[in-house]
């Protein structure tokens, strides 16, 4: 493989921390804030874009968009990349599918994304309140499209077949970087169970369930591991791919190797392209779930 | 008629941040929806809006300064 430019990608933690880049500005328009904020405290409901402290909240809370992060808030694994508290978990609610359901109805959602926390202390490892949040947002809102973005389950495939079984739009789940950095950045999560995960997902769900995952950019990866995950993606037959930066949530997560150039993302978009994915998003501000809708509708209407 | 502007809250994990700059100088004339500051929070610079159409009357922050969540930033002299 032959590139136009050199991977510079230091794969060493640099002394001082980086200035942030331009791009990194996002607007935030507080009371369009506020109003969402309130209606999410107000049904008991925690997002991924709160608990992640993500850049893009003020934009899509902006515009009345949210990812719900179900089954938190606290999480089983202490992946080093990682905003959302890890500590000991909650009791399942069982009436938290219904709220998140009521929710999407309430925001006229036409695309929802529902993740979760990691739930290992589960027998089910959180698979089932998968399967009762699809059902409930089916029921409230049976013209809504729904993507999950799901833990590895360890790779277990009961865990699968049940989510795969309530039929979401989308399948997602993050294979978060390349392997040589994953031990380093995810924690009891392994690059070849996720590979497995989507795989089996992929072999298992109906034709016309899309298949996807992400990865993070800025964390030491160098160019010939990007196009090695872009082929062992490609080779289990993976739908779409999200590139997006690494921002460091704090002093103690993993260390933020680079802010990756622009040109960069626009290599991997056309490697990726080329190696037959239906649609890649690869941008600074590219997240798992942002622009979800968008994403489906391109594919849909191609 | 003298409004105040506050921090909003920037970031659901912390309430402290870095002010970044001004976009707006005492005397300029602002619009509701028009960047008066950045701010630097862990993940993002947040530029923020002006909830208010008037004229920026004083700064009360700079660049550099740390600032918290309701802290006054701003006065806008509203007509």
């Amino acid at each position: 493989m032959t590139t136009n430019h050199q991977t510079s990608a230091p794969t060493k933690a640099p002394a001082k921390a980086p200035a942030k880049p331009s791009w990194l500005k996002v607007t935030y328009d507080q009371k369009k804030v506020d109003k969402m904020t309130d209606l999410l405290k107000g049904l008991k409901l925690n997002t991924v874009c709160a608990e992640a402290n993500c850049p893009n909240l003020g934009e899509c809370f902006g515009s009345g968009s949210a990812s719900f992060i179900i089954l938190g808030p606290n999480c089983t694994r202490a992946c080093r990349f990682c905003d959302i508290p890890h500590g000991h978990p909650k009791d399942v609610d069982l009436l938290e599918p219904l709220r998140v359901a009521q929710a999407t109805k309430k925001l006229g959602l036409t695309h929802v994304v529902v993740t979760s926390v990691d739930r290992d202390d589960l027998p089910d490892l959180g698979a089932d309140q998968f399967v009762r949040t699809i059902h409930a947002i089916k029921k409230l809102n049976p013209k809504t499209t729904i993507e999950v973005l799901t833990p590895d389950f360890q790779g277990r495939e009961d865990c699968l077949d049940k989510v795969i079984a309530a039929g979401p739009d989308v399948f997602n789940h993050n294979m978060e970087t390349v392997r040589r950095v994953t031990p380093l950045v995810r924690n009891r999560a392994t690059y070849d169970t996720s590979l497995h995960v989507l795989d089996y997902v992929k072999k298992h769900a109906p034709k016309n369930m899309y298949v996807k995952t992400g990865i993070m950019l800025g964390l030491g990866e160098k160019d010939e591991e990007v196009y090695q995950l872009m082929d062992d993606l490609r080779a289990i037959d993976v739908d779409f791919l999200t590139i997006g930066q690494y921002v460091q949530p704090g002093p103690k997560n993993y260390t933020l190797r680079e802010w990756v150039p622009m040109s960069r993302y626009q290599e991997y978009y056309k490697q990726a392209m080329k190696r037959g994915f239906k649609f890649v998003a690869s941008s600074p501000l590219v997240r798992s779930s942002y622009k979800a809708k968008e994403e489906l509708e391109a594919v849909e209407n191609k | 008629m003298i409004k105040e502007v506050h921090m909003p809250k920037l970031s659901p994990k912390s309430d402290q941040y870095f002010f970044g700059k001004w976009d707006k100088q005492p005397g300029d004339s602002v619009k509701t929806g028009d960047v008066l500051f950045e701010v630097e929070t862990e993940k993002a610079i947040s530029q923020v809006e002006s909830q208010e159409d008037g004229t920026l009357k004083a700064q009360k922050v700079a660049t550099g300064d740390t600032t918290k969540v309701g802290d006054l930033v701003a006065t806008i002299e509203v007509a």
